[in-house]
């Protein structure tokens, strides 16, 4: 199988790789890019754990054939950190609410949760499960995942 | 009942050798007759990534139609609304005009997958996959819709009431053809839809019935002029409960007209029993309430309450 | 205990410590450092706060390492050939075509297995690689290892099996019939177990009310988000290395040593932080691991054997389905005389985790003790039946038993209440366990019993008063009907094997910091937290001073594994004894440095200071300093087991486990009545916890372990035909989402465990187990519907109104 050049923007920065035709993004990014935050639970797009933004959107990555993102934009969990080392405000949620048990889903919400932030500056309960329904989480009923979401609101607010 | 090899075996890497990605429609219809039959065109992905998984068929290459251009459309036609063959669920979710114009499929485009699967998912590629109770083909069915399917041959439109063939067959060819663009008459005066799904929770959940209902209502007379209910799964392909539609034209606004034709739809549809899914008694009884609700909800929204 | 005196006496210690009069008290007086380090501390500085998880900053930037982020550089893959038959011989197995294909390294039948062919968390009658017969689909039959994983899957499917089908069993009632097919040698009973108290002919004679109900429940899936995954790494000394996901280290490493011919010293098992365990990763790390381990041993290479989320379902371990009988007296005004019960407890191809260790434990016997719930009933009949059956086999899932019969005793109490006509809560509290109270089993519950205290804060919380009764219509149409419902449940805290030690080892250092040896894993239960709290508290340290090891057998004492809720209980008790082997040569340091006797001394926050005059005071890293300098021990090893279990092999009389976690839930559900669709709309719990350790961790316990319970409710079940797993990815295998889940109150109340780190008691399963049917009692509330056999999803809530003949007049 021969490979295939890809360039596209990944947290920010130029990237360029070369790839399998039948490379999915989540793959990709574990794999060859060394980016291990996105999660592979199912690998059917039922779980979520490999959610990643897609020019700012999330999707399943684990359905993602990685030449897809040509020349578009990639974000993960890695790229939520400021370029200070900050901590992006859901981060910081996460941890103040315990919103994280095993952690395994937890990159996954985050990064759903951002898509909504970033489009949503004050979403309430309903909004946020809403935002937050195609990723599952087995450990924590997901009580203190919205409340993060909320906290995070608050601190980004002021 | 017995399992295969790879139903007992997974294999983490699909088999591919190409990936291609045409920039104008002819491209890519060369591009798939070069591979006659062996490669397949890919849009969202969303189910075609999890088939190849499942080794439920294999190609060689895989055609990305996503940047193709001019099909990531949502206008208004005259009294159509057409949607390109790029459209997500997610933008036909939010579409001012589609909520508009016909809500029904804003709202079964809105309940499909998840979030993430909505972001990439195109209504097309649900249509294409010919899956009995695809959450935007019966809405498309209800609406009457047609679709242009694109060949080497040229443009053919087709009504969704002779596309669907079987369970996951259609008159589309997906290693030879491509669906460009989706039409359906807009919702106007006097005129309501409704769409409702029965699944065993609220997200990421197959539905066991996804119905959908258009009315027509002659105002004066306060009877329904035209009816149309679409179903699945109850049947190999979405199904329109055609029997029920003749019994509603001309009916008067009553609940009597209501029971009749969810009566009727049930009879007139043969859902299989399904180990995950429900007995097929269960859904036939679902199918009674659900073709009222739909109906009722339709009404409604054209104006015409049901007391 | 006269190292403060053997110490002033042979020491060239500073001269001023033998005028001071103070110190010659000191050392006349017999000291008991004992008593003096276990007088309770007044306030907590450490434990008892909802401290920041130690491993959530990794968490929250993905830098947290699980098993499948691990490079894969310079592993082979492993894969396994799997049965497609639920029952049959293995005639004969040609793997040449694999061997041959360029990259397998290696392919391995059961005669290639070097020590034992057989594994098991209890008994080890699961074969590595089958050579016999297959008792399931997903048997293994082969093994092999490869270059890389496609590879790896080619070569198996090269592999030829030629099989002879025997005829399968999938019922345990049809499994005990005499005509049955064998699944093992020695019959497909694994034992039947009794439990007798009083004589419940009389009990039933007595009684002015009498039910029989039969409840049925199927198999769950654990469902973690992590997939299983294991690396076996040979080591140039003849030793193995495995690491992987797992809850039972040394479980995994006993099993390992069988299987390759090696002595338990000889290999070693490292735990890797888990993507969720919920029980089945006790025993499923034992199935990657061996057979990751015996390709290892084969090719002298490292190996990696993941599985894919199908491969997970259909070969790991399930909770086991239920068939449970259950007939219940009562007098009028509902005191409970007599109960008798029958469970036919299905087990599946393998032993798993059911068969009894005495005295109590495996989950079977659990399920017979924990059978008539936390009530007070003088006449007790149980008999309870582990089957094997040709079906995926019970492990441990969240509650090993009890959360099954609680569905049954729950929802037998609502019938009951609704017969005698009685709030379902009032027959509770008339019935209830309180302190003194006698169980089932005969066991006087002689302390730490707040079953009352979570029923009154529950219903206060929820206002039961005002929204138990009747249903309530919400909607014009009719269709939609609120109801509520109450759940009550207790859960032990130990495993109840003669086995149930716990050890920690806690090393301090020369700058004041500390390393915590612990055998207990983290799977997002809180452990890596919650255990050095309880250290830091007892040194009298900071978070922060302490880092815990990760479980690796080579350096971590025997712990047992993190199951039975028994984790903060044992591995606390464990921890506070060795650290108080460390305090005591730091008080008697701190005592010396500061002229004060001992027992005015505290250590809390970093510092050593008299009570009497807290300014007077020391650093805690200065005091460690000294005595590192002067060779004052600084190592503490802690061993706690609970008091021994008993349990009477003929009538199930004995104290099987020696302390109670209780709580009370209630659920208000919307059902529509037309579609048999149910919504959780509310939801309150309150636990008795003995002391919350980290009560924000306790909580995410409670609102995750009630969302599991919810899921058993409405949605979970392995769908199950003629032995073929129908649902083995999550799109079908429905685990709630946020859409599914209410907003759940949790309620902590804390009723001191005598015998547990600053009063505590177990929290990880007792919230899943009332869950289930409170929801279910809830539904039967609103629409008269009763389901029996789970889930309570749309069609069987259907039929329960129609057999009920349609939903209670408004």
């Amino acid at each position: 199988m021969n490979k295939v050049a890809l360039s596209f923007k990944l947290n920010g920065r130029n990237v360029s790789v070369e790839v399998s035709p039948n490379t999915l993004l989540v793959d990709l990014l574990r794999e060859n890019l060394g980016l291990t935050g996105t999660k592979v639970g199912c690998r059917e797009g039922e779980c979520g754990s490999c959610t990643v933004l897609l020019d700012g959107i999330p999707i399943n990555s684990c359905l993602l054939p990685a030449l897809k993102v040509a020349d578009r934009s990639v974000t993960t969990i890695e790229g939520l950190v400021g370029e200070d080392g900050q901590l992006h405000p859901l981060q910081q949620a996460f941890m103040i609410e315990g919103a994280a048990q095993c952690g395994f889903c937890t990159p996954g919400m985050i990064m759903n949760a951002k898509a909504l932030l970033d489009e949503n500056a004050e979403p309430d309960d309903a909004e946020i499960r809403h935002a937050l329904s195609g990723t599952l989480c087995r450990c924590t009923g997901y009580r203190k995942i919205v409340q993060a979401v909320v906290t995070a609101s608050q601190m980004k607010k002021s | 009942m017995s399992y295969t090899f790879k139903d007992l075996h997974w294999a983490r890497e699909i088999p591919l050798n190409k990936y291609l990605v045409p920039q104008s429609l002819t491209e890519a219809l060369e591009m798939l007759g070069e591979y006659r039959g062996k490669a397949r065109v890919i849009a969202g992905g969303t189910d075609v990534i999890p088939q190849m998984r499942h080794r439920d068929f294999e190609v060689e290459a895989l055609v990305d139609i996503t940047r193709l251009p001019g099909m990531n459309v949502i206008e208004q036609e005259g009294d159509d609304v057409a949607l390109g063959g790029l459209v997500t669920h997610a933008q036909v979710a939010s579409s001012h005009l589609i909520r508009e114009k016909a809500r029904l499929l804003a709202d079964g485009a809105a309940r499909l997958g998840s979030p993430q699967i909505r972001n990439i998912a195109t209504v097309a590629g649900n249509v294409v996959s010919g899956q009995p109770a695809a959450d935007t083909s019966i809405p498309l069915l209800a609406l009457n819709g047609r679709v242009t399917i694109a060949s080497k041959n040229g443009d053919r439109i087709v009504p969704l009431t002779e596309f669907f063939l079987g369970i996951g067959k259609t008159l589309l060819d997906p290693g030879k053809e491509i669906l460009t663009r989706i039409q359906f008459g807009a919702l106007g005066q006097n005129q309501g839809g409704c769409y409702l799904r029965l699944s065993k929770r609220k997200a990421l959940a197959l539905p066991m019935l996804v119905c959908a209902s258009v009315v027509t209502v002659e105002p004066q007379k306060r009877v329904i002029e035209e009816a149309s209910i679409a179903l699945g799964p109850v049947a190999p392909t979405p199904f329109r409960a055609s029997q029920a539609e003749a019994r509603l034209r001309n009916a008067p606004i009553t609940r009597e007209t209501l029971n009749a034709a969810s009566d009727m739809s049930m009879a007139e549809c043969t859902p299989r029993d399904s180990l995950l899914r429900g007995s097929c008694e269960y859904r036939e009884e679902m199918v009674k309430v659900f073709v009222r609700r739909s109906l009722e909800g339709a009404l409604e929204q054209a104006g015409f309450p049901i007391k | 205990m006269n190292h403060a005196a053997n110490f002033l006496r042979g020491n060239t210690m500073r001269d001023k410590t033998e005028d001071r009069k103070e110190v010659k008290v000191l050392t006349k007086e017999k000291l008991d450092l004992e008593q003096l380090l276990a007088a309770p501390k007044e306030a907590l500085s450490v434990a008892g706060h909802s401290v920041t998880r130690t491993d959530d900053l990794q968490k929250v930037t993905g830098k947290l390492m699980y098993g499948a982020d691990y490079p894969q550089g310079g592993f082979l893959h492993g894969k396994i050939l799997r049965s497609p038959f639920p029952h049959a011989l293995i005639k004969a197995i040609h793997v040449e075509k694999a061997r041959k294909l360029p990259g397998v390294v290696g392919v391995l039948t059961a005669k290639d297995v070097p020590g034992r062919n057989g594994f098991g968390a209890i008994w080890p009658d699961q074969p590595v690689i089958c050579g016999e017969k297959v008792r399931f689909v997903g048997d293994g039959v082969a093994l092999v290892a490869a270059e890389t994983e496609k590879i790896a899957h080619e070569a198996l499917s090269l592999i030829e099996v030629d099989y002879e089908p025997l005829p399968p069993v999938f019922d345990p009632r049809d499994a005990l019939k005499p005509d049955a097919p064998q699944i093992h040698e020695k019959g497909n009973l694994l034992s039947s177990n009794k439990l007798r108290k009083g004589d419940v002919e009389r009990g039933f004679a007595e009684a002015d009310v009498i039910i029989e109900r039969t409840y049925q429940v199927p198999f769950l899936e654990h469902a973690y988000l992590e997939p299983d995954i294991s690396f076996a790494i040979p080591q140039p000394d003849g030793t193995m290395l495995v690491e992987g996901p797992m809850q039972a280290p040394f479980t995994v490493r006993r099993n390992l040593a069988a299987v390759l011919g090696l002595s338990v010293n000889q290999v070693r098992v490292r735990q890797i932080h888990m993507g969720g365990g919920f029980g089945g990763k006790e025993d499923s790390p034992i199935d990657v691991g061996c057979r990751a381990a015996v390709l290892a041993y084969h090719t002298g290479r490292p190996v990696r054997l993941s599985l894919e989320r199908e491969e997970v379902t259909l070969q790991t371990s399930k909770r086991h389905p239920m068939i449970m009988e259950i007939k219940v007296g009562a007098k009028k005004d509902g005191h409970l005389v007599a109960f008798e019960g029958v469970i036919y407890d299905e087990q599946g191809a393998y032993a798993g985790l059911g068969p009894v260790i005495p005295p109590a434990g495996g989950s079977h016997i659990h399920s017979m003790v924990m059978m008539p719930g936390p009530y007070e009933i003088p006449h007790v009949k149980v008999d309870a039946h582990l089957c094997y059956t040709n079906h995926p086999y019970g492990g441990a899932m969240r509650g090993f038993g009890a959360p099954q019969v609680h569905i049954a005793h729950e929802q037998l109490m609502d019938e009951l209440a609704q017969e005698l006509g009685m709030d379902p809560a009032e027959l509770r509290r008339k019935n209830a366990f309180r302190l003194g109270s006698v169980t089932a089993t005969g066991q006087v519950l002689d302390q730490s019993v707040g079953l009352i205290e979570t029923l009154d804060a529950c219903a206060n919380a929820f206002d039961w008063e005002n929204r138990c009764g009747k249903s309530q219509y919400i909607d014009n149409k009719g269709s939609r009907r609120r109801g509520v419902g109450i759940g009550m449940g207790w859960y032990r805290t130990s495993i109840g094997t003669s086995s149930d030690g716990c050890g920690a080892n806690v090393y301090v250092h020369e700058d004041g910091s500390v390393l915590l040896y612990t055998g207990i894993t983290e799977m997002g239960q809180g452990a890596f937290t919650v255990l050095p709290q309880i250290c830091a508290e007892e040194l009298g340290v900071r978070m922060e001073d302490v880092r815990l090891v990760k479980p690796d057998t080579d350096m971590v004492p025997e712990s047992g594994p993190t199951v039975g809720s028994r984790s903060t209980t044992l591995m606390g008790n464990a921890i506070i004894m060795a650290a108080r082997q460390i305090k005591e040569s730091i008080l008697e340091m701190a005592s010396e440095m500061l002229l004060v006797p001992i027992d005015r001394l505290e250590a809390k926050d970093r510092q050593i200071y008299d009570r009497k005059s807290p300014g007077n005071s020391l650093a805690f890293k200065e005091v460690a300093a000294k005595c590192m300098a002067m060779g004052k021990r600084l190592i503490g090893q802690g061993w706690w087991a609970p008091p021994p279990a008993s349990l009477d092999p003929e009538t199930g009389q004995g104290n099987p486990y020696f302390v109670y976690t209780y709580s009370t839930h209630m659920a208000e559900v919307v059902v529509d009545v037309e579609t048999g669709e149910v919504e959780v709309t509310d939801y309150v719990a309150a636990f008795d916890v003995g002391k919350a350790i980290n009560p924000k961790a306790v909580e995410g316990q409670i609102e995750g372990g009630v969302a599991m319970g919810l899921g058993y409710a409405l949605m979970e079940k392995l769908v199950l035909e003629e032995g073929y797993p129908q649902n083995l990815n999550l799109q079908d295998y429905l685990i709630p989402t946020t859409l599914d889940v209410p907003d759940i109150k949790p309620i902590i109340l804390e009723v001191k465990n005598r015998l547990g780190p600053y009063g505590a008691k177990g929290i990880g399963e007792m919230p899943n187990i009332p869950a289930t049917p409170a929801i279910l009692n809830a539904i039967a509330n609103a629409c008269g519907g009763r389901v029996r056999s789970l889930p309570a999803d749309p069609e069987s809530v259907f039929q329960a109104i129609r057999e009920a003949g349609g939903p209670p007049e408004k």
